[in-house]
């Protein structure tokens, strides 16, 4: 096939998306020193280096080092992301298993879905000010419906004939329970966990852009004020580069929590 | 299933919603927490005819509307026109995706600040975000789908003599409609929370600003009757998707549905 | 009978299995109903191989899920050992039609499962799983995950987890349908070599004529809508059969006969 050629030992693919990265930075650079787009809005990749540089030296806003901003999101995150998942699974284990429950349980849950988690914000900010509680509670509320209704989805989908089996095998309540039920949502409630994941990080980036100066949001939110795109641009570089590390953690930890079920089930949302 | 259990399922289904309901009016009621900060259903509605008129509402609803069905109208375009054709042109889409993939997993939100330096705080800033929050979930799914097509198919069309521009047209894109369809749902709820976090940071007309507006003056009812605003449009709007759309042109595709 | 192994055995004609006019309705009681089967009456003698054969729809998996217990019967009783089956027990061992392994136990894992619930100390487990897996021949893959296992070795897999409680009655229900003509006429062998060797009173449902007669003592041929006994078989040739004798297939023209 053509697409396995290789060439020197790197495949053909990676040969094309080498070359078109090289030229792609080499014609932004080479156009931003030309003076063809402006230095003050696409500010030069060597440009960008130096920035990311001072970053992490003497900081932006206000000495606020870019390692501070990144641990004050993580820890942001993780604190609501625990709090709505460990409240979820147990509640979505039950109202899974029970039909009536889920029926009136399922509006409920279509309708919090519906409400896009950041407009949320102005209310928080009315109840509990814009310090750190609100933004955890925001994190929570988006972790929690996405982990719940993947956990419910989870049990209604389990294939019967896994209980049947358990049941001719001596396994009842308890047991049926441990040994058969929660093993088999674990692969759905794992998909909840990472759909989850991504949206508290969408989220804290918008709400990290009121009413705070620590955090990714925050930093490149304040660039704004300065009009440093510079900064702007370097922060959301590594607000992507946070995200792509956070889904490859969240492979990772599937691969090796659940080897079993790597690619045995490909879930939407 | 019999009737009679039918029944009850369905009244479950609004049982849901009113326990709900009168839980917040009962809370309110019994006075428990300040009706300033948390104002039961009843006042809620009152503080909304108060310090909010129909007309105003409206003009807000239409202005979101608009902003939200633009972008993503946008977004659907370019996501399918690209992700079909780097489907389709192998080495094409190896080149374009490589800068597409890097730009994946920066949240449509996270781009605000540049979208506003680039290009103000207009309705261009904006459009620029929802945009983003649609195209690439749809790209990504589109070309999955191109990808995924069960080779037969694109086989038995060459049998009957289609090829390129007609292979394309009449085999290959309809095959790849229901991911497409899978990729505009996620969009649809990213443009969504794109275009009211664009408001709630920047802007000074739409539902994202009538709420952060309720909330400087202190109008906490203004503020939950817009995220009740906000939530029943998105899964409306959602619905029209999902089932006019969708099922209709997808008929082939969706199994009716089980229970 | 010329039958090797099982019908030269003591306990032969003692009744393992016996349904008194079962049937069975599904649907609630003022809503729509379907009846699936109308007064079965039928006798399964022990250590005997006894296969249900039936168009789709002929409830044919339905009757093996009241002899299990999973299913209780509308009207009429299911006897097994001369007791009333209200439930599952742990003397019925049943193998499902498509993948029932457990997808997050391995090969090994899946064959205690039975005997971990009974609370079976690890060591016993452990000599017994290792002997049974020994039996369906897969020792080399006792600690792979069933996706990592074909079809055919799943369907290994789910008879020994089903042999692991040592049960007097096998209840299969179409085991080898998902599987490729050639692995399942190499699992009709085993199954046979397995029976034999363990000495277990099956219960077989299926809807290859031909599998059950090269399988079967006795055939059930069930009539559709609702389901019942169109008519008994008794499979009167030494085994092993050959599909292609004349015998064979006389006994496969006399059964689609009745089917159709």
């Amino acid at each position: 096939m053509k697409r396995s050629t290789k060439y020197l030992g790197i495949p053909r693919d990676a040969w094309i998306r080498g070359i078109t990265m090289v030229i792609l930075l080499g014609i932004w650079e080479g156009a931003s020193r030309l003076g063809l787009v402006s230095q003050l809005m696409l500010p030069a990749p060597s440009k960008l280096a130096a920035t990311l540089g001072n970053l992490a030296t003497n900081g932006f806003p206000q000495g606020i080092i870019v390692f501070t901003h990144m641990r004050v999101t993580i820890f942001r995150i993780l604190q609501g992301y625990l709090i709505g998942a460990f409240v979820a699974i147990p509640l979505g284990l039950m109202v899974g298993q029970i039909a009536l429950l889920e029926r009136a349980v399922n509006p409920i849950v279509t309708f919090a879905r519906s409400i896009a988690t950041i407009s949320l914000l102005p209310l928080a900010i009315a109840w509990f000010g814009v310090g750190e509680l609100s933004k955890v509670l925001l994190i929570t509320y988006a972790a929690f419906w996405a982990v719940l209704t993947n956990t419910i989805q989870g049990v209604r989908s389990l294939d019967p004939v896994y209980v049947s089996v358990g049941r001719m095998y001596g396994a009842r309540g308890v047991k049926l329970f441990f040994r058969v039920i929660l093993p088999a949502t674990l692969p759905r409630i794992f998909a909840g966990m990472k759909i989850a994941l991504g949206l508290c990080f969408m989220v804290i980036i918008g709400v990290e852009m009121v009413g705070t100066v620590q955090g990714l949001g925050a930093l490149i939110q304040q660039s704004r004020w300065f009009y440093r795109t510079d900064i702007a641009i370097a922060g959301t570089v590594l607000i992507g580069l946070f995200g792509l590390a956070m889904s490859l953690l969240l492979d990772f930890l599937e691969r090796l929590l659940l080897p079993w079920a790597v690619g045995l089930e490909e879930v939407e949302r | 299933m019999s009737n009679s259990k039918a029944r009850l399922h369905l009244v479950a289904s609004w049982a849901g919603f009113l326990v709900i309901i009168l839980v917040w009016q009962g809370i309110s009621t019994l006075g428990l927490v300040a009706p300033e900060t948390f104002p039961g259903p009843v006042r809620v509605a009152e503080s909304v005819v108060e310090s909010l008129s129909v007309g105003r509402v409206l003009e807000h609803v239409g202005t979101s509307l608009f902003r939200v069905f633009s972008g993503f109208g946008i977004g659907l375009f370019a996501a399918v026109i690209l992700g079909v054709m780097c489907g389709w042109y192998i080495d094409f889409g190896t080149i374009l995706r490589t800068p597409i993939e890097l730009l994946r997993p920066v949240p449509p939100l996270a781009w605000i600040p540049l979208a506003i330096m680039w290009l103000g705080v207009g309705e261009s800033s904006k459009l620029f975000v929802i945009f983003l929050g649609a195209f690439f979930p749809i790209f990504t799914n589109t070309y999955k789908g191109m990808m995924t097509i069960e080779p037969n198919v694109i086989r038995a069309g060459q049998m009957v003599g289609l090829r390129g521009w007609r292979l394309l047209l009449k085999v290959v894109v309809p095959m790849t409609l229901p991911d497409i369809a899978t990729g505009m749902r996620l969009g649809w709820s990213y443009s969504f929370g794109a275009m009211v976090a664009a408001e709630i940071i920047a802007a000074n007309s739409g539902l994202g600003y009538m709420i952060m507006h309720g909330r400087e003056l202190g109008l906490v009812g203004v503020i939950m009757f817009g995220i009740i605003l906000i939530g029943t449009l998105n899964m409306l709007t959602d619905y029209v998707i999902q089932s006019l759309i969708l099922k209709r042109f997808l008929r082939w595709h969706y199994v009716p549905e089980q229970k | 009978m010329s039958s090797a192994g099982s019908s030269s055995d003591g306990d032969t004609g003692k009744i393992k299995v016996r349904a008194e006019s079962v049937g069975k309705t599904f649907g609630e009681e003022n809503g729509e109903q379907v009846v699936a089967l109308k007064d079965i009456d039928f006798t399964i003698g022990t250590n005997e191989f006894v296969s249900i054969v039936g168009r789709s729809g002929c409830g044919k998996s339905t009757m093996l899920n009241l002899v299990a217990g999973l299913l209780l019967p509308s009207s009429g009783n299911v006897f097994v050992n001369e007791r009333k089956v209200a439930g599952p027990g742990l003397d019925r061992g049943m193998v499902f039609q498509q993948a029932s392994l457990f997808p997050w136990l391995t090969a090994i894992e899946n064959i205690e499962f039975g005997p971990k619930n009974t609370g079976t100390p690890k060591e016993a487990r452990r000599k017994q799983s290792q002997e049974l897996i020994q039996l369906v021949r897969l020792s080399e893959f006792e600690n792979k995950y069933p996706r990592e296992l074909s079809g055919g070795m799943q369907q290994r897999v789910a008879i020994a987890r089903a042999l692991a409680l040592d049960p007097d009655i096998l209840l299969m229900d179409e085991p080898f349908g998902a599987l490729d003509q050639l692995t399942r006429e190499d699992m009709q062998g085993e199954l046979l070599r397995i029976w034999q060797e363990r000495r277990k009173t099956v219960l077989f449902v299926t809807h290859s004529i031909s599998e059950a007669i090269f399988l079967s003592d006795r055939i059930l041929v069930f009539g559709t809508h609702p389901g019942f006994v169109k008519k008994e078989v008794s499979i009167d040739m030494p085994r092993p059969r050959h599909k292609a004798s004349k015998e064979f297939l006389q006994y496969y023209e006399a059964i689609y006969e009745t089917i159709n």
